[in-house]
Order: C-alpha cells, then structure tokens, then sequence
C-alpha cells in the first residue's frame, strides 16, 4: 500500500481538566432549584429556560466550566451536546476563568469616534495587559466589546457583565479601578435625557443614587 | 401532481416536495452540501440557489394572466431561492445554473466563499476524488481565489471518538453531522460550538463521539473533515474497485460496497436502501472486512495433508457413502447463502439423513431495533425458511457422546469456536468442514477441509431479519473462480470506477477456496447425485419456484433492492432437537 | 423637501412625557397609566379586532429597524384557536450599533411596554408574551423585574387583568450577548434554548413562531406606541410627523455633537434640524462630513447629501439611505472613513452567526480587506474587490445580517472614495507614469 506522510491523530484534547469546581459544590441549592422551576414553569419547553439557568450557573460559579453546563443540561434534561452549544454562541457567557472583574469596552463606532479606543489603551497600559487577558493577581480582565447600547454617552464600558460606566475619561477609570480594587461596585448610573434637563432640570428619577448627563463626547485621539 | 418547469423542461413532480429533491429525482444535478434527503434542510450552504418565478394571478378572476402568445406571465422572485428549502408549486417555472446566468455567477461566488478557508489539502485528504467540494468546484466554481490572507486556524487531526478523525478546517458548516446525531441517531454527540467564522463540529469536553452509528457522518460529511480513523490514508477511493452488496455482521443485510483493491477489502461504505437501511450502516457493518483479508486458508486439506480440490471431494464423498444416512448429522449455516444451504439440504436428503440443522448466533442485548440485531449472523431466516432448525448444543452433545453420530458435515461455520460441542466431544467423529478461516477451532478435528468462499467472493442470496431477500456480488476474485469466465460473476462486478489500480487479476491475494455451489455439486456427483446447475441464478431460480417461503425471489426481482418474502409463520418445533 | 415635523420645537413629549419618576407604578398610574388597557377591556367600544383596526389606521410602523406597519403586522396572525398556543415577543434586544433608544424607554417608562404588550395580547388573543431584552442590559432586566412584579400585584398583568376575562402573562427573558438575536427568527430560536440561528422565511414568525405556534414579535418602542394610540386616537397618531411613518420617534444621537442623547420628536426631523438644533450643533465647531440616519447597517451619507433630507423612510431612500432605528451617529470632519468602516466590518465579522457561507466567511474577508487598506497595505483593486464581495453576499443569505454587512462597505466606498484611494498603495500603472513624466 502507497505510504502517505501520515500526520499523527491526535487523541480529543483534555478539555475536561480537573474540574474547577469540586463534586461537592456542583450543585443547585433547594432554593436555586425552586427559582429554576419557576423559569421553567414559564416556557412551554424547559429548553427555554437555559440561558437563564446558564445565567444562574455563571453567577454561581463564576464562569462555566464544563461541569457546570453538564449541571446545567442534567437539571433540564437536555442533551449536553445542545446547551454547549449554546453556552458557546453567546459571549457573555465566559468559558474560561475570567478576572473577579471583566471591563467590557464598548470600541463599536460610536464609541470608536468618541474615544473608546484610548478608553481601552488607557486600561490595557494601566493594568499591563492586552484586551482580552486578565491582570496577574485575577482581578481584572480587559475586553473588546460590541455595541452595548449606550452610544449618546459614549464611550463607556460595562462591569462583568453588570452596571455600565458612562462618558469615560481617564480620571473615571482611575476612580473605579480603585473602588472595584476596595470591592465597590459601581452603582447604577442614570443618564438624564437632555430634554428632561430643559424641561425637569435634571434626572427625572428620585430612586437612583448616581445619574450623568450626554455630554459633549471627548475628542477622539485613537481611532483604531 | 403538480407541473413545473426547470430549464425551459416541464415536468410533473411529487406534491409537497422540495424544489431541489424533484431536480434530483429527475436527475437534474443542482450543485448543494447541506441539504440531505433525510434530515431537516437549513439551507445554510445556499450553494442550490435558483431563480424561482410563479404564474402572476389576476386579482380578482384568480386566474392566471397570460401574455399575448397566450402562455402564462411569469413573476420571478426578486431574490435568488435556496431550491433545498422551496416546496415545490404547480405552474412554478425555475431557471437553474444551465439557463440563467445569475444563478452561474452566484454558485460560483458562493463556492469562493466555501474555499477562502479550507485548506486545500486535496492531495492528503482523504476524501479527495470522493468529494462533493471538490467536484462541484471543478464543475461550478471559480478558477482561483482572490483570497490573500491568512485562513482561520482551527482544530486538526483531532479524534472526535474512537473511529472518526475531525479536521476543523476543511469543515464548511454544513451542519449534516450534527443534524445527523440530533435527527437520526438521537445521540446528541455532536454540537457546533463557538459563533461565526470560527466554529466547527465538535463534542462538548469530557463526551467521545463513540455512538455505534458514528461512522455515517463521515459518508455524509460533504468534505473531508470528518474521515475514518481506521480507513485515513489507507487508499485512495479511485485506486479501489466498489462493488454494491450487503453486510454480513447481523442479520439487517444492510446494504453496502466493499472497496477492494489487488483483492483485499479495505473499505466498507453504505449503499442506500430505502426498503432495508435507508441511507445508514452500523460501525460494525463498517469495521468488519479485515475477516475477508486475514487468516485465510490455503487449498482444502485431508487429516491435515494439503491435496487438491479433486482428491479432497472424493475423500467427502467416501465418507458420506459408508454410513448409515441416520448417523450423519448436516449443519448448515447462517453465514452461508440461501444457495448453498438449499443444495446442502439435498445432498442430506440424498444421502438419506435429516434436515440439517444450523448454529445460531445470537448475542442478546446486542440488537438496538434499528440496524444492529441480536442475531450476529447474515442468513439464519434464508436457513429458517428452508426447513433448518437452530441446533440444540445439549442434543447435539448427549448424540455426539452416546455414539450416534459418525459424520458431522459442517457448512461455513465453526461448532468448536462457538461452543456448540468441544473439540474432546468430536472424536471418533468424522467431520467434513467448509470453513473461511485457518484459525477455525473445529479444523483440527477435521477430517476433510475444505476452504470456502465468503460473502464478498461469492453469487448468492441472504435473507435479512424482516424476510427481504437480497443478492450477494462478488467483490474480490478467489483462485476457484475465473471472475471473467462465470456469467453470474462478471457481470455483476459492477465497478463503478473501472479502475486499473485494482490488480484483480494477480494471483497474490486470491484465497484458494471453493463457493459452496461449486464444493457441494462436486461432492454429490461423487455420491452419485447431480446437482449440475448454472450457477446459483437458476439455484435460486428453482427455489423461488419450488419452495412457498421463496416465491418470487428470482435474481431479477431482487436486482439491487432486493425482493420481500411474505411472511411466513413459526414453523413447529423440530422433532429431533426439542 | 422639507421638515415634516411641523412645530417641532413646541412638541410635547408623549412617549417619555415630562413627569418625575415615570417608571414608578403609581406615578404611572397617575398619569393616564394602565387607562388604555382598562378602556379597552371593560368598554363595549373596544374589541380585539377594533383595537388591532386603530393601530392599522394609526399608520405605526415598527421602530426595530424595517419599518414594518404594525396593525398589518398583527393581522397575519390565524385566527385564535383555543388549542394552540399563540405568543407575543416584545424585541428588546437593542444592540444595532448607534442605537440606544430602546434603553431609555426600559429605565424611564417600563409600564409603558407593558401596557402596549397586553393590548397587543389582546388584539390577538394571546396568553404569554416574552421580553426578550439583551444580557447586557442586566441592570435595566433587574429595574423592569421588580416594576412587572408591581403591576402583576396591581392585577395589570396576570389572571383576569383588571377584573376582565383576559389574562395574560409577561416573562421576561435574559439575552446573553449576541447581535444576531435582534433578528426576529433568531430571537425565536435563542427563546426555544438553541443557537440563535435565522431561520429560513417562509414560514413567517405568524405562521410558526416561538415553538412553531404563531408569533408576533415587535419592538420595545412599537408597542409603547400602542396605549397612545388607543388612549387619543388612531387620527392624532398620524397627524404627528411624516404622513408616511407618522407618530414620535426617539431619536438616539451619538457622536460628534455638543449634546448627544435619546430625543422625542414627531417623525420627519430634518437631519440638519437634529444637528444643529436639537443636540446642540457639532462638537467644536467643527464641520460635519458625514452621517449615519439609523444604525450601522443603513448607508452612510456625505454632508452634501442630508440637504433638505428629513428622517423619514421616504425622504431618506431617496437621498440613498434609510431610517433604520433612528439611531444617528455624526462624524466631523476629521474623521477617518477607512477606520470607521473598519471598526464596522468588525463588528460583523465578529457577530455573524456563522449559519450561511457568504456571510461567515465574507464578513471576514471584507474585515481582513479594510484592515488592510486603513493599515497602509492596500491595493488599488481591493476597492473594486470589496464593491464585488458585496454583491456576492447582498441576498443570498438566509437573514438580513450580510446584507446589513455588506451595505455599509459599498456605500462607503462609493461616497468616500478618494479617502479610500488615499490610503492604498499607489497602483503600478500610476507609478510608472508618475516616473515617466519626471
């Protein structure tokens, strides 16, 4: 028989190295259960109720690891295969271990004329790090991020997912690495519509703690 | 029915199938990866797009309006349509890549996109000259590539399970292997994983694509990112001659080709069946032809001694001729043809012994109601409906021990080696053995042994679990048989690339053995009985005529499908084995 | 052509009105809250089909990008069978980049959505409606969690809503980051726990929908709509704004003008109005180069093209644009076009779901181009080459999104050619005639 160059088959890479998390914590509590009954409760199929489950599942352990959308799929009863699928579509949910505090940077173009590019160097020079890496001491991840809805008070960035940071400079990213640095979230921030400052003279709502204003976006220094 | 026209042609075609399947049907080729005729269509490869129009209908008539030479104004879409996903519509008019120009250049485009990041490592991919990519790019696509960049790197020669190897690379998203493990085999192995340009196939970590069906998604795969563990770079596919048979692993007779090259089986792919296997093949129908190559024996033997086929036949027959018919017990075989057991049931009639009977092996649990069976054997209902009964191992030794059996013919099987009786229960016995192999744990009792033709070496006909009679054809010449001399032989070789790699014809790899139609004749004219036929076609023939649980199973209506037995009913307990 | 939103500079607001705390359940109710849904629940003069009649009249058009008329839209649903389900999906999966409208109407006036949802409920006799809100948007999913539960307690939302025999039900369904969930097939799919995956149309979302059962999805803004049109008349609705997509529109501004922000106004601003006037003219002074009317997907347009041209779907076709969200970004004149189309071409690569080959491999490809030429490495024919990797994708996908990729790179290439030209490298030809002169 003809003899190829035969390129070695590699065996299926260990992507199931030691489990993050340990047998014992891999579970949903009473009350997480109940929760998630309810959301399953509210879709004709259970399958509808696994990204929020994925969400949970995120919180829970702070990102996915295998074992945990196994969990995921073995509390709906759905294939494995399905929910990795799906946990892989979407990018919020984090498949590696991530900082105890990931900045998304919203760099989309409005945010891309209005300064989010030196938004993201200052935090990548800042923090020693590139986009996409997480500091030595797992505190804080870095990323790229797409359009997060919040073009009028650009350029921003978002919290691990939660609370926004609106009308970035430096001496606000300064502020908050220092307070996530102490454990302080950032708190939501409310931006007041510029006609309810002429009309309301500021934020309509009485409930939030913080509010911005759409300011006059900074001048762009990097556009890439 | 409804009308429609493809290509200035009109033809009639199903109601409620897709555009791209009655194309097809009337085998006009339209160029496509995704779509698959037994899954879902998600026509995400648009490479079948057409222009599709429809007759405009006059508002308020509901009738159709026509032009001023009286045919019937047509509306084209104003976009080009998947033909894979459009249900086909009585008056629809379509234009394909043979009449319309858009459609040309969109196939064309489209198949650009599909290469700007395959590899195109065709001459080390395995499924090069056997690759609906490859053929359709030299057929609709584009001379080169615009591409200057650097193409998206993903997981290669990566073993997905233990019989299927994944390069991510040459994957282009078609998304059959996955709809195959949700839609058909229900494993739910296999999902695609990440988003965009960069995903591909794949498990989710900790899960191995072991499921017993895996292999399909290699035949389906449209490219050669998914290719067998076993089979990678073992040959290419125009090297080797493909013959359409059956498998012989169980008793489903899935239907299938054997890719024979210098006369060794290297390959085993589905044939699609719609009546038996539909478009799938177990693993073990696939993993099972190393038997064909492997431990072969050398010539028939007489206590040991090599002879020639002559001197071997006379010995058998001597044997059978000094003793009392009630003293020789006959064993047919589930692996032998309808053929074959049929003549060895006359030449025990003849010699004035019962019915033979036949080894069963069944493996319980091992059947999945889908194309693997408890029974392990290919033939057992052709022996069944031919009056043979599944032999009791306790009878068999309590007759072999008392003394009441002084020949034992065994016909393609090994009661040794499946625990029938022990080497220690046969001596004292005289035993006549056909048997495929040299390792057969009964050959050592043997008094005379004579070599046998397998499946894939021999004409004749197995009946599967469901009663559907189908033909065996020989993929590899043996030394007992001038492929090109017997009819039956030569033309049903039908290789489908007529490849001269295949050196048939040198001696090297041919076993010396004898197909049962020819060993079984020649033995009982030694009796003194003629068993002359032309070959197992007018065998069958006589069968089809002669016996009601073979009515109708002629050669001709079995042709490539194979032929439907009726049923018949659970015959009564036979009297020597109960 | 002029401005068709008449006195705008005396609008009052309607959609977001000038009210303290707005988003509070009582504050709401004091301000007309919920009195659509009772008038048309309890009155002999509403039923569901004249409710569904009054959007028609109104003339709505959705706000999620295509601009499709409501009422019509509602009217492909088949009749109500009490045996199959039939759903309602409110699309608040806002992430067309320069849109941010929908936002603003989450934090500001939530009861609003969920009014028009329950009246959409029950113009087409619906028992669940979902709210699909993006996963990014987690603190507003968070805010409008707690205002539902209000309105459920105040018997708004839930069994027998306000003492009727309608009940229907509002969940509230969490996104996980990805653009292509704002198509509504694939916001059907990533809904049923799958890959968010477009489907094939036909069939349309009324036909099979969420779980194959008949499905209306709409935008946030849509249905906020809908309470207003009920509560003060299809006839008011349409005499607002541009008689061909009547009605307030929030404008989402962003960019490079001195006060950018979510604006309401009547449909049909002029471009220029919105610039100038309504968020506070551009950034320093500076003058404007180009604009982009509704998100990243419509065609770019060069200052010299917005003379004149108001923000409507009309008006903005025929200046070779479209309405799209409503979501403006103004760039000035020291804007990079080449980057800017650079980042765009990212963002679609990075978001295509991966289904259909001329978009999970063409978004890419354009990407790699236009990367090239902004980096200094780019070919004269690579122009050409992009102009023709469009057409390859335009319409030959299974969704919109290779379309929305491909539109902006022909169209801002063909209008901002010579900048383009300015950063490839030279072509061979000129350089020899360059050097054969000298």
């Amino acid at each position: 028989m003809t003899d190829f160059i035969k390129n070695p088959v590699v065996p299926l890479p260990d992507r199931m190295p030691d489990p993050v998390v340990a047998k014992d914590d891999l579970f949903f509590t009473e009350d997480e259960k109940k929760q998630i009954a309810t959301w399953v409760s509210r879709y004709p199929t259970a399958d509808g109720a696994v990204m929020r489950v994925l969400w949970l599942a995120q919180e829970k352990f702070g990102f996915l690891p295998p074992e945990a959308v196994q969990l995921v799929a073995d509390t709906l009863d759905m294939p494995y295969a399905k929910v990795y699928g799906v946990a892989t579509f979407y990018t919020q949910y984090f498949k590696e271990k991530k900082g105890t505090y990931v900045f998304d940077v919203c760099t989309c173009f409005s945010c891309q004329m209005c300064g989010g590019y030196d938004m993201l160097h200052y935090l990548e020079d800042k923090l020693s790090i590139h986009a996409g890496d997480t500091t030595e001491d797992g505190l804080f991840t870095v990323q790229e991020a797409e359009c997060l809805g919040a073009c009028g008070s650009a350029p921003m960035l978002q919290v691990t997912n939660g609370p926004y940071v609106h009308n970035l400079t430096r001496e606000k990213i300064d502020a908050l690495i220092d307070a996530l640095r102490e454990g302080n979230m950032p708190q939501f921030e409310s931006v007041t519509l510029p006609q309810d400052e002429n009309e309301l003279g500021g934020n309509r709502r009485t409930d939030v703690a913080r509010t911005t204003t759409y300011t006059t976006p900074p001048v762009s220094e990097t556009v890439k | 029915m409804p009308k429609i026209t493809i290509d200035n042609r009109t033809i009639e075609v199903e109601d409620g199938v897709t555009l791209l399947q009655s194309c097809l049907d009337e085998d006009l080729e339209i160029p496509h990866f995704c779509y698959h005729p037994a899954m879902t269509a998600p026509a995400n490869c648009r490479q079948c797009l057409v222009e599709v129009g429809m007759p405009r209908v006059d508002r308020e008539t509901r009738e159709r309006v026509m032009d001023e030479d009286g045919n019937p104004v047509i509306d084209f879409m104003p976009k080009l349509q998947t033909s894979c996903s459009m249900k086909v519509a009585d008056g629809m008019v379509v234009r394909s890549h043979r009449t319309s120009e858009l459609v040309k250049r969109a196939q064309k485009d489209n198949l650009e996109f599909l290469l700007i990041n395959h590899p195109l490592d065709c001459p080390i991919c395995d499924q090069a000259g056997n690759c609906p990519l490859q053929n359709q790019t030299y057929k609709y696509g584009p001379e080169g590539s615009r591409f200057e960049f650097r193409k998206v790197a993903k997981p290669k020669n990566i073993e997905l399970g233990p019989r299927v190897v994944l390069d991510g690379e040459r994957c282009i998203n078609c998304t059959r292997c996955t709809r195959f493990t949700q839609e058909i085999s229900g494993s739910h192995q296999l999902t695609i994983i990440e988003r965009g340009v960069r995903n591909y196939p794949m498990t989710p970590p900790g899960v191995v694509f072991d499921e017993p069906y895996s292999m399909n998604v290699i035949d389906i795969c449209p490219v050669g990112a998914l290719t067998s563990k076993d089979h990678r770079f073992k040959a290419r596919i125009w090297e080797m001659s493909q013959t359409p048979s059956i498998s012989t692993t169980n008793a489903k007779g899935s239907n299938c080709v054997y890719h024979v090259k210098d006369n060794l089986v290297l390959n085993i792919t589905t044939r699609t069946n719609m009546g038996v296997n539909e478009f799938w093949l177990a693993d073990e129908d696939r993993l099972d032809y190393k038997k064909f190559n492997e431990n072969r024996p050398d010539g028939p033997t007489v206590r040991g001694q090599a002879r020639d086929w002559d001197a071997a036949w006379t010995e058998a027959a001597t044997l059978l001729s000094g003793v009392d018919g009630a003293r020789i017990q006959f064993l047919g075989s589930a692996h032998a043809t309808t053929e074959d057991n049929y003549l060895l049931s006359r030449l025990a009639a003849h010699v004035g012994a019962d019915t033979p009977s036949y080894i069963p092996h069944i493996e319980e649990g091992h059947g999945d109601g889908w194309l693997r069976t408890d029974d392990r054997a290919p033939n057992s209902q052709g022996c069944e409906r031919l009056g043979f009964f599944p032999v009791d191992a306790d009878v068999l030794k309590s007759r072999l021990s008392a003394g009441e059996i002084d020949v034992l013919y065994v016909m393609e099987d090994d009661p040794v080696g499946t625990g029938v009786c022990a080497l220690s229960d046969l001596e004292g016995v005289k035993i006549i053995l056909h048997h495929y192999h040299s390792t057969n744990a009964t050959l050592p009792a043997a008094s005379v042994a004579l070599p046998a033709a397998m499946a894939v070496e021999t004409v004749g006909t197995f009946v599967n679990c469901d009663g559907h009679a189908q033909r065996l054809r020989p993929a590899k010449a043996i030394r007992g048989v001038n492929r090109t001399l017997a009819m039956e032989v030569g033309k049903s070789r039908a290789d489908l690339h007529g490849t001269p790699f295949d050196r048939w014809y040198t001696e090297s790899n041919m076993v010396d053995c004898e197909p049962g139609w020819v060993s079984i004749p020649a033995i009982a004219e030694r009796v003194g009985l003629n068993l002359s036929y032309k070959g197992p076609r007018a065998i069958m023939a006589e069968l089809s005529d002669s016996n009601p649980a073979f009515q109708g199973a002629t050669y001709d209506a079995m042709g490539e499908w194979g032929f439907r037995l009726d049923v018949v009913g659970q015959s009564e307990p036979h009297p020597q084995t109960a | 052509m002029a401005s068709k939103a008449g006195d705008w500079r005396n609008y009052e607001r309607v959609l977001l009105p000038p009210v303290k705390d707005l988003h509070r359940l009582d504050v709401f109710e004091n301000h007309g809250g919920y009195d659509a849904l009772r008038q048309a629940l309890t009155t002999e003069k509403w039923n569901p089909s004249s409710v569904t009649e009054e959007v028609k009249k109104s003339g709505l058009r959705g706000r999620g990008g295509a601009g499709f008329p409501t009422g019509l839209k509602w009217t492909f649903m088949p009749p109500a069978n009490p045996d199959i389900p039939r759903f309602i999906c409110c699309n608040a999966d806002e992430s067309e980049p320069g849109t941010f409208k929908d936002r603003q109407v989450m934090e500001y006036n939530p009861h609003r959505i969920f009014e028009g949802m329950i009246l959409a409920g029950y113009a087409m006799t619906i028992k669940t409606a979902y709210l699909y809100v993006r996963g990014e948007y987690a603190d507003w999913i968070t805010h409008m969690e707690r205002e539902l539960e209000k309105a459920y307690a105040k018997g708004y939302v839930g069994k027998n809503i306000m003492g009727s025999d309608f009940s229907m039900d509002i969940v509230i369904h969490k996104g996980a980051g990805a653009y292509i969930c704002g198509e509504e097939s694939s916001l059907m799919n990533s809904l049923e726990g799958k890959r968010a995956y477009p489907r094939i149309k036909p069939p349309f979302p009324a036909q099979k929908g969420i779980w194959n059962y008949p499905t209306t999805i709409n935008n946030v803004e849509t249905f906020a709509h809908v309470p207003l049109i009920l509560s003060r008349g299809a006839d008011w609705f349409s005499s607002i704004g541009a008689p061909s997509s009547p009605g307030p529109v929030l404008y989402g501004i962003s960019g490079h003008v001195n006060r950018p922000g979510v604006y309401e106004y009547p449909s049909g601003m002029l471009i220029s109005d919105l610039i100038d006037h309504v968020a506070g003219g551009m950034r320093g002074g500076k003058k404007l180069k180009a604009v982009v009317p509704g998100g990243s997907s419509v065609p770019v347009l060069r200052a010299d093209m917005i003379d004149g041209v108001a923000m409507d779907p009309d008006s903005l076709r025929e200046a070779g644009s479209m309405l799209g969200t409503a979501g403006m970004l103004v760039m000035d004149e020291d804007t990079d076009m080449v980057s800017f189309l650079r980042r765009i071409t990212r963002f679609y690569h990075h978001e295509s779901c991966g289904q259909c080959t001329p978009c999970r491999e063409g978004t890419g490809w354009l990407e790699n181009i236009v990367t090239r030429i902004d980096e200094g490495e780019g070919n004269m024919k690579d122009l050409d080459l992009l102009i023709d990797l469009c057409s390859q994708m335009e319409g030959r996908t299974v969704c919109a999104l290779a379309d929305a990729a491909a539109w902006p790179v022909r169209h801002t290439i063909t209008r901002f050619r010579e900048e383009f030209e300015a950063k490839c490298r030279p072509s061979l030809v000129a350089t020899h005639v360059e050097s054969a002169a000298v």
